[in-house]
Order: C-alpha cells, then sequence, then structure tokens
C-alpha cells in the first residue's frame, strides 16, 4: 500500500466534500460540547459568583446614588430616585470633611508613615535574612514572619493595655499605674496606629523583597565586582535599581491592606476620635447611614482597585528584569565580619519589639488584678478559669463562659464551612477555567472570582449589607443569619481559593485525565477517581489558608455579625468596648494562638512557605 | 478491511488561518504498525488525538472498524471513554496518587472485569513489560524507562484494538529507547494490535512502522513503507526530512538546463534531452562516491570534479564534505577514506540514485522511467490511496 501526494504544497480540497447542513452542524456541535459538563459547570459556577460577588457590588454602588428607605424628606425626593444627595454629602457639604476628607488623610498618612516605618526596618532585615551570615538566621526567617500571622489589633490591645490613659473609662494602662501618664497622642491615634501597622506589615517588605534578592542573578554582581565596583557601589548600582520593583509591589502591597485595616484604628483611634476610612465607613452603617456609608465604601473600593492595578503594572514591568538567571542564582552569603553581633542583636529587638513584648504583656494582663503591679497576690487565673467575680457581667473567667465556647463554635464552623466550600470551589473554578473550551466563559470566571481581592473586606461586607438586609425576590432577608457571614466570607475568600485552583489544574495539565478517559472512564469517574485525589493536596491549603485569615478576620464580622452570631474576633472586640481588659486580652491571644498555631500546622502539613501564600 | 480510516479529516481551531490538519485520507489496516513521522506541528498529534476522540474533527470523518466514531456530516460524535482504544503519553500521564498495580488495572476495573481474571490480566501483562516488582510503587519512585512500560501495561491490559503511542520514546535516553524500539516490535507481534506511532525520529519511524505517513503542515506528503519512503520520496519535503546527513539537493533551473551552467544540468541534459522541466536532483550521501581524477567511472554516471575540504569521522562510518562546482555535497562511507583535506577528486552517483524533482518539488515519475529502468515502475501505478486523495 502507498500513496503519493500531488504536491507538496497544501491543496485544500474541503469544498469536494458534501457540505454538512446547519442542522446536522449544530448537532454535532452540541455532541462535542456535551461529551463532558464542563462547561455547562461552568456557566453554574458563573451565576453563582455573578450573584454571590458581582450583585454585592453593584448593588452597594446603586446605593450611593438612590434615595435610601428614610432619606425621602432629607433629599425632597421618593425611595430608590437617583440623586447625588449622597455623593454631595460625602465629598462636598460641610460635614464632609469629618465623613470623608479627614479620614481620607488620615487614612493615607498612616499608610505612609507604615510604610516608611516598615522600609526602614524591613530592607535591612531582608538582606540580614537572604544574603548575610548572621547568627541563626535560619530561626529569625520564621520568627519575624510571626507578627504577620497573628491579628493585628493583638497589638493594638497590647498598646492599650500598656499606654491607656485617664482619658477613657476602665483599667489604666501599666505606664498610668506606675504614675507616668503618657499623653494622647503617645496613647491613642496616628502614632500608634502607625508604628503598630508597621510592626504587623514588615514581614510584608521581609518575605518579598527577600525572596527577590534570593533569586538575583549573582553573575550580575561579580560582573560588577570584577570591574572594579565596591561592595556600596554594588548596593547602590546594580542591586537595588533591580530590586525596585519587587520592593514597590510590597509597598503597595502594604498600602492596599492598610486601606482596608479596621481593628487597629477601631480600638486607638475612638478613644480620640481620630478616624480613618474603614473606621468612618463602619460609623456611617452602625448608624445607619447607607447611603453615606455606600460613598465611602465605593471610594474605598476606587483606591483599592487603583492601588492593585498600579501594582499589577509594575509586576509586568518587573518582568522585564529578568534577573532570574538559572546558573547564578546561587545564594552566596556576606561575610558580616565584627558587626555580626550587632546585626544579630539588631534583629533579636524588633523581635522582641514585635512578638515578645506585646505576647507577654497580654499574657501578664490576663493574670494580673491590677495593671502594672508585680507584687505576687496581684496575680490569680480567675479571669481564665474563676468563678463568681465581682463584675456586673461575665461572672466568670473567659474559659468557663459560655459565650466563649459560643463564639469559638461559631468560628469554627462558619469559618470552617466558607473555607472548605470556597476551597472545593476555587478548585472547581480551577478545573473549568483551564479545560472549557469556551474562552470567555473562561476569562468572566478567572475575573470575577479575583474581584474580592480588589474589595478591601469591610467594603465588601457593606456590600453584602446593601444587598441581603432584606428579602429580595425568592432570596430571604438574610441579616442576622449565618448565612450571611459564610457567603461573605466564602465570596472574600474566592481570590485566593480561585487562584490556588487555576494554578494547580496549570500544574496538572491535561495528560492524566486524558490517560483517565481514554481507560474509559467518564467525566464524573475522572473527577472522582483521578482530578480531586490527585489536587488532594491543594485543595488542603485551598481551605487552610483561608480558615486562618477567616479566623482573625475582623472587618467582614464587624459589619455582618450580630450578637447571635458572635464570632471570637466580634466577641473580643465587644469585651475591649465594655473595658473587661483581661477577658478581651484573653480571647486575643486565643484567637493569636489559634492563627499562629494553625499557620504552623499548615505549614508543616502541605511542605508550603507562608511567602507563597501571600498574595495580599 | 481497514481498521482506521480518515476520510477528508480536517483540523482548523478558531482564530488561526491555518489548518492544523488539512484533508486528510489515512487507512490503516488492521494489525498495521502506522508511524506518523513529521516535523513538529505538521499535525501528527492533532491526527492522534482526533483518532482518540480528545479531538473533534471540523470536517471530514473517522472510522474505526465499522463503526463511524467521529463525523461532522453525520453528526456523530463518540467520545474517547466509548471508542476502545489505547493511548500512551508522552507524558505517560501515570496517576501520581495510584500505585502501579492500581494503575494497570484502572481501565480493567471500569470494565467491571472480575476479580480473579483482572488480577490474571494485570499480572500477564506485568510480566511481558518486567514491572511487576514494582507493582507496589507509585509513579514517581519509578525511572523514566520503568515509567515508560507501566503506561504500556496500562494500555495493553485492557487489550484495546488499537493503540495509540505519541512519541512515547522521545524523553528516554538513547540506550533505552533502543531497548524499547525493540520491545515495541516484539509486543506488536506479539498482540498483533492495530498501532500507530506519532514520531518526529525518522529513524523511530524507520525500524518500527510497517508503513509510514509523512506529514507536514498538516498535510499527508507520502504514505508507504520505510523502504519506499527512502528509496522514492514522494517530493522534496521527504526526501530532505528523511535521511541523516541529510540528501544532497542541487538546484536546476530551465537556465541552467540550455546552458552550461552546472554539471548537472550539463548531464541531464546529455543524457535525457527529453527531461526540461526539471526542478532539482537529490543525491543521497551514501549514493556519492569519490575516485581518483581521471579513473572512470562507471557508464551512464552522473560525475564531477570536486576538493575534499574535510573528513569527519563518526564511528564506523565517515562524513567527507566535498566542494564541487555544483556547491557542496555530503558523501558518507563505511570504508577508511584514504583521503585528506585538499584532495582534489571526482565525484560520482550511479543515475538509479538519482531523485529527480520538479521545479513544484514533485518527484518526476518520467526521471524514474529513463533512471532507473530495471525497477518495476508499475508499483507506483497501482497506489490505492491515489483515488482516495482525489476524492
Amino acid at each position: 500500500m502507498s500513496y503519493v501526494a500531488p504536491a507538496s504544497d497544501v491543496i485544500s480540497k474541503s469544498e469536494a466534500q458534501p457540505r454538512p447542513s446547519r442542522r446536522t452542524l449544530l448537532k454535532y456541535r452540541l455532541r462535542v460540547a456535551m461529551r463532558e459538563p464542563t462547561s455547562l459547570l461552568g456557566v453554574v459556577m458563573a451565576l453563582i459568583f455573578t450573584y454571590l460577588i458581582l450583585v454585592p457590588i453593584l448593588s452597594m454602588l446603586v446605593q450611593a446614588a438612590t434615595v435610601q428607605f428614610g432619606d425621602e424628606r432629607r433629599t425632597a425626593l421618593e425611595t430608590a430616585s437617583w440623586t447625588f444627595y449622597y455623593l454631595n454629602r460625602t465629598f462636598f457639604s460641610a460635614i464632609s470633611r469629618d465623613l470623608f476628607w479627614e479620614p481620607l488623610a488620615n487614612t493615607l498618612t498612616v499608610a505612609a508613615g507604615a510604610i516608611a516605618i516598615a522600609m526602614v526596618i524591613g530592607t535591612p532585615l531582608a538582606w540580614l535574612l537572604s544574603r548575610t551570615d548572621m547568627f541563626a538566621r535560619r530561626w529569625f526567617a520564621t520568627a519575624l514572619i510571626v507578627p504577620y500571622m497573628l491579628p493585628a489589633w493583638t497589638f493594638a490591645l497590647a498598646w492599650t493595655t500598656l499606654f491607656k490613659n485617664r482619658t477613657v473609662g476602665g483599667q489604666p494602662g501599666w505606664l498610668e499605674a506606675l504614675g507616668f501618664a503618657p499623653p494622647d497622642w503617645l496613647a491613642y491615634g496616628r502614632v500608634p496606629i502607625t508604628i503598630i501597622l508597621a510592626l504587623h506589615y514588615t514581614p510584608f517588605i521581609i518575605l518579598l523583597f527577600g525572596s527577590a534578592l534570593r533569586r538575583f542573578d549573582s553573575q550580575l554582581e561579580d560582573s560588577a565586582r570584577i570591574l572594579g565596583a565596591r561592595s556600596y557601589q554594588v548596593a547602590w548600582q546594580i542591586i537595588l535599581p533591580l530590586m525596585r520593583p519587587a520592593l514597590l509591589s510590597a509597598i503597595i502591597l502594604i498600602f492596599a491592606k492598610c486601606l482596608g485595616e479596621f481593628g487597629v484604628p477601631y480600638v486607638l483611634g475612638l478613644p480620640v476620635k481620630f478616624e480613618v476610612l474603614s473606621t468612618s465607613l463602619f460609623r456611617n452603617i452602625a448608624s445607619r447611614q447607607t447611603g453615606v456609608g455606600a460613598v465611602i465604601a465605593g471610594s474605598i473600593m476606587l483606591i483599592g482597585v487603583v492601588t492593585l492595578m498600579i501594582d499589577a503594572k509594575l509586576v509586568r514591568e518587573a518582568r522585564r528584569f529578568v534577573t532570574i538567571g538559572s546558573k547564578g542564582t546561587m545564594n552566596r552569603l556576606s561575610r558580616l565580619g565584627a558587626w555580626r553581633w550587632p546585626l544579630t542583636l539588631f534583629a533579636a529587638a524588633i523581635f522582641v519589639l514585635s512578638v515578645c513584648m506585646p505576647i507577654l504583656t497580654l499574657v501578664l494582663s490576663t493574670v494580673m488584678r491590677q495593671p502594672a503591679n508585680f507584687a505576687l497576690d496581684n496575680f490569680t487565673l480567675d479571669y481564665w478559669i474563676g468563678s463568681d467575680l465581682e463584675t456586673v457581667a461575665l461572672r466568670t473567667g473567659i474559659l468557663l463562659s459560655p459565650d466563649l465556647w459560643a463564639a469559638a463554635w461559631n468560628t469554627l464552623w462558619i469559618v470552617g464551612s466558607a473555607s472548605i466550600t470556597s476551597g472545593i470551589f476555587g478548585l472547581l473554578v480551577g478545573y473549568v477555567v483551564v479545560r472549557t473550551p469556551f474562552r470567555p466563559l473562561s476569562t468572566f470566571l478567572r475575573q470575577v472570582t479575583f474581584l474580592p481581592y480588589l474589595v478591601p473586606g469591610i467594603a465588601f461586607a457593606a456590600a453584602y449589607l446593601s444587598l441581603f438586609a432584606v428579602a429580595r425576590g425568592p432570596v430571604p432577608a438574610l441579616y442576622g443569619t449565618v448565612w450571611i457571614l459564610i457567603l461573605a466570607l466564602m465570596a472574600d475568600q474566592m481570590p485566593y481559593a480561585s487562584r490556588a485552583g487555576i494554578s494547580a489544574m496549570m500544574q496538572l495539565g491535561k495528560d492524566p485525565e486524558e490517560a483517565a478517559q481514554i481507560a474509559g472512564a467518564g467525566w464524573f469517574r475522572r473527577m472522582v477517581s483521578v482530578v480531586i485525589p490527585i489536587q488532594k493536596g491543594s485543595l488542603v491549603t485551598g481551605v487552610l489558608l483561608p480558615f486562618i485569615s477567616g479566623i482573625k478576620g475582623l472587618s467582614l464580622f464587624v459589619i455582618l455579625a450580630v450578637p447571635s452570631t458572635d464570632v471570637l474576633t466580634t466577641f473580643s472586640l465587644r469585651l475591649v468596648d465594655y473595658h473587661y481588659t483581661q477577658a478581651a486580652n484573653g480571647v486575643v491571644l486565643i484567637i493569636a494562638a489559634m492563627a499562629y498555631f494553625g499557620t504552623v500546622a499548615a505549614q508543616k502539613l502541605t511542605k508550603t512557605n507562608i511567602a507563597e501564600g501571600l498574595g495580599g | 478491511m481497514p481498521n482506521i480510516e480518515l476520510r477528508g479529516a480536517h483540523k482548523s481551531y478558531g482564530g488561526q488561518t491555518a489548518n492544523a490538519v488539512s484533508d486528510l485520507n489515512l487507512e490503516i489496516g488492521d494489525g498495521e504498525f502506522m508511524c506518523l513521522l513529521g516535523p513538529s506541528g505538521c499535525g501528527k498529534t492533532t491526527t492522534l488525538r482526533m483518532i482518540a476522540g480528545l479531538e473533534n474533527l471540523s470536517g471530514g470523518e473517522i472510522r474505526i472498524g465499522d463503526r463511524v466514531v467521529d463525523s461532522v456530516g453525520k453528526g456523530i460524535f463518540v467520545p474517547p471513554e466509548q471508542r476502545q482504544l489505547g493511548l500512551v503519553f508522552q507524558s505517560y500521564a501515570l496517576w501520581p496518587h495510584l500505585t502501579i498495580e492500581r494503575n494497570t488495572d484502572f481501565g480493567l476495573r471500569l470494565r467491571k472485569v472480575p476479580k480473579a481474571e483482572r488480577e490474571q490480566r494485570v499480572n500477564a501483562v506485568m510480566k511481558v513489560l518486567d514491572i511487576e516488582k514494582y507493582r507496589h510503587r507509585y509513579p514517581s519512585q519509578l525511572s523514566g524507562g520503568q515509567q515508560q512500560r507501566v503506561a504500556l501495561a496500562r494500555m495493553l491490559a485492557v487489550n484495546p484494538n488499537v493503540l495509540l503511542l505519541d512519541e512515547p520514546l522521545s524523553n528516554l535516553d538513547a540506550r533505552l529507547r533502543l531497548e524499547m524500539r525493540a520491545e515495541l516490535k516484539a509486543l506488536h507481534a506479539a498482540f498483533k494490535t492495530t498501532i500507530v506511532f506519532v514520531t518526529h525520529d525518522q529513524w523511530e519511524a524507520m525500524t518500527l512502522a510497517t508503513t509510514i505517513a509523512v506529514m507536514n503542515e498538516g498535510t499527508l506528503q507520502q504514505m508507504g513503507t520505510p523502504d519506499d519512503i527512502y528509496e522514492r520520496p514522494a517530493n522534496r519535503f521527504v526526501a530532505e526530512f528523511v535521511g541523516s546527513p541529510p540528501i544532497n539537493i542541487l538546484e536546476v533551473s530551465a537556465e541552467t538546463l540550455s546552458g552550461p551552467a552546472t554539471a548537472m544540468s550539463a548531464y541531464l541534459r546529455n543524457r535525457f534531452g527529453a527531461l526540461v522541466s526539471v526542478g532539482s536532483v537529490g543525491i543521497r550521501p551514501e549514493a556519492l562516491h569519490i575516485s581518483e581524477i581521471g579513473q572512470s567511472v562507471p557508464d551512464g554516471a552522473f560525475a564531477v570534479e570536486g576538493n575534499v575540504s574535510g573528513v569527519l569521522p563518526t564511528g564506523g562510518s565517515w562524513i567527507l564534505e566535498l566542494q564541487c562546482a555544483d556547491g557542496t555535497f555530503f558523501l558518507t562511507t563505511h570504508q577508511p577514506p584514504e583521503t585528506t583535506s585538499g584532495t582534489p577528486v571526482t565525484v560520482w552517483a550511479e543515475s538509479k540514485a538519482l531523485h529527480v524533482f520538479d521545479p513544484a518539488g514533485r518527484r518526476m515519475e518520467e526521471a524514474d522511467r529513463l533512471l532507473r529502468p530495471e525497477r518495476k515502475i508499475a508499483a507506483v501505478s497501482t497506489i490505492k490511496g491515489l483515488t482516495a486523495s482525489a476524492g
């Protein structure tokens, strides 16, 4: 049998074949599309996420421009008619200064200050950890990341425990109790908020800048040395310029995080009426100013979107600096010589300041009756396990309080079910995005699940409130139930979950699944016996990491939770409000312990590094 | 009866103007070992995936046995899991979460084969491929060659009528590749399965296949036995793609044919005045010979004077680089060359070793009739596929 082609050039003769009719063509296409439910699954998920992510955000934006219930008289318009009233009120009215402009200025200055301090501390630490022979380098590499694993307002509570003065009632701070009255500027407001955020986000710089330093091609450095450059010249003229994109990226991420930060300014700003955007939003929502709240939430969102767009641009630009060599990336260490001890002490000091001191303060505060009285009889375990305390409410130690256990149980199952759902959804989104032959569906799913990333948690919560506060169509009013929390949390976690799912599916490739298909396995069978078992590891990560960040999360809960759906974070915040200092600190310590040990366990279990889960 | 038949198979991806596969007609007989050979991007893997059902057609029809499995015109598409084929992937695609044994019996479990029979089949196929000792290991604990065997075992266990192989040997080192080639050939003899094998490696195709289909840019260039492909390339693409070192090509144009420009054009004009529309002539390196200047060459041979410009030993054989007026030639020989660089020589080839192509690159049948009178040209005219291609 032999066959000789008529020519080497391509001669298409498809017109020689009978053209199939339109109907058969449609039938054929349908049959091919229906051969597996991937696209169907994709459409269902696109609908779910449109409803859970897109609609709340749009509904909130609509609220900013329509008359809200109760505002008819003030606006002289019908409810739900279009109006510029809220925009005017927020941006141009007599109270716009208090509502928006001052909080905005405060947000920006606090963020700028925090970034500056984090840079000053973080860059040298990143260099010490990744490129020098500092003592206990590996230990510090983990220890200095701890502040990021703990909720930021742990530090805020530690700060008040130390510096609280008589401006606010309740137990005085330690300094006050020792006879030094800290001034207001030190006790509350801008200075402590800035310092705490700086300490909390320094790990960002260490992680992002450090990993860029480690990947840096040392051949670039060597070339400069061979041409006669001294160390400082190499650092200033070669390394730093090339590191700029990584550094800028870290800065922008910190800024985006500061924008949505609620707990710290809430605890430390309120006593002196120091407001940032997130607390202003909270106050407006708490006082039922939903229209203005929507405008502020929209503004936070807008700033967030712009910031992350800048970041995306920088990341693209950073790719042009191809510093990731294959050969020269060995990690060569600089010898510190005489500076080895002093610099190690510097790192140790930062660790003491950002981890030991706050934790120790909190721990001590929960076992002392009077602040800063170190006499032995002042120590007690009553606040943990005591009963019949001489307090108005909460007459038992917190470990014996049913409220704590109810809140802990709520936390576990609300955050747990949200994380498990988002983890599974994330994998399915990844599957559809990678596999569907229908490109627009893939793009839409990828983008809609990423959207919450651009929206600070507090604005996202506000969006949820606006959509689910009242019954709409078949969906009952969810406010006050756990469902709104689970849904909001799940949607909020989707960016991480879907990104994890997409990258896992990309890595898997098509082959193992196609091999199963050839072997005779249908779609469902392939999912159950091949895809999900192979992705078990990434599924665990995709559930655990959001779970941990959910446990310490505050901004979503503070707006959406009610006393019956109390979680640990809102429970402790209420204790702070009622000045049950010891109990509040105790609960915060419990949260911090859960977050820390959870992270450590997740890392052990999945052999991943927190740096990878640190998209933002 | 042909086991697999592609009729006017056609594949284009949305947005791309060039077709991945254009108007492909292919018949693969029962028990045949068919190689799809071509450079990367020529559409050979797409063809294989269309047979497997992992890609659907944009036009045309595919038939396996009596069953139409994919036909745009008839609106039929049988999904891969119902086609009862075997496919070994280039990456092996072993399931990392299953042991070797579970990888191997996966298909049998799906088919609900009773346990006793399943074990017996798995044991048999594991024994043939010598992977029994790894049965409780996981794929990541095996070397590339062992994984390759498991991938084969997994497919052979269900005893498919057709086994598709997508460059299965390309990730193996040279020695293992040789071993696996021999093994594949033995397996083919033992199981009598129809095998379709995709490769870009011509030696692999030559050594394994009963039939080779050479593809380029989505079209079939030539289909035939390995000897056919090598001895009678249908066009310049096939001639240049198959063979290493590559065939020597001498460009001949209408102008040089009428004038005394090159030795080849002079030779063609003198001997075969009838051949006017020649585009180029190819001579395989091993068909070239050298003699001392002035020594006689066989009657009717093409000869040209030149210089040896390089002697490249390749271990057991030698490649000579020769500079002639007609261009640079490469010559391979298994005799130690008694010549050094710079020696003037006569380069010659017998007339039957010349492959003559027209200006469009097609093989000129009339040249064969003139240059190779002793060969039975009749074989070419009974081509079965030629009529199929016209339809």
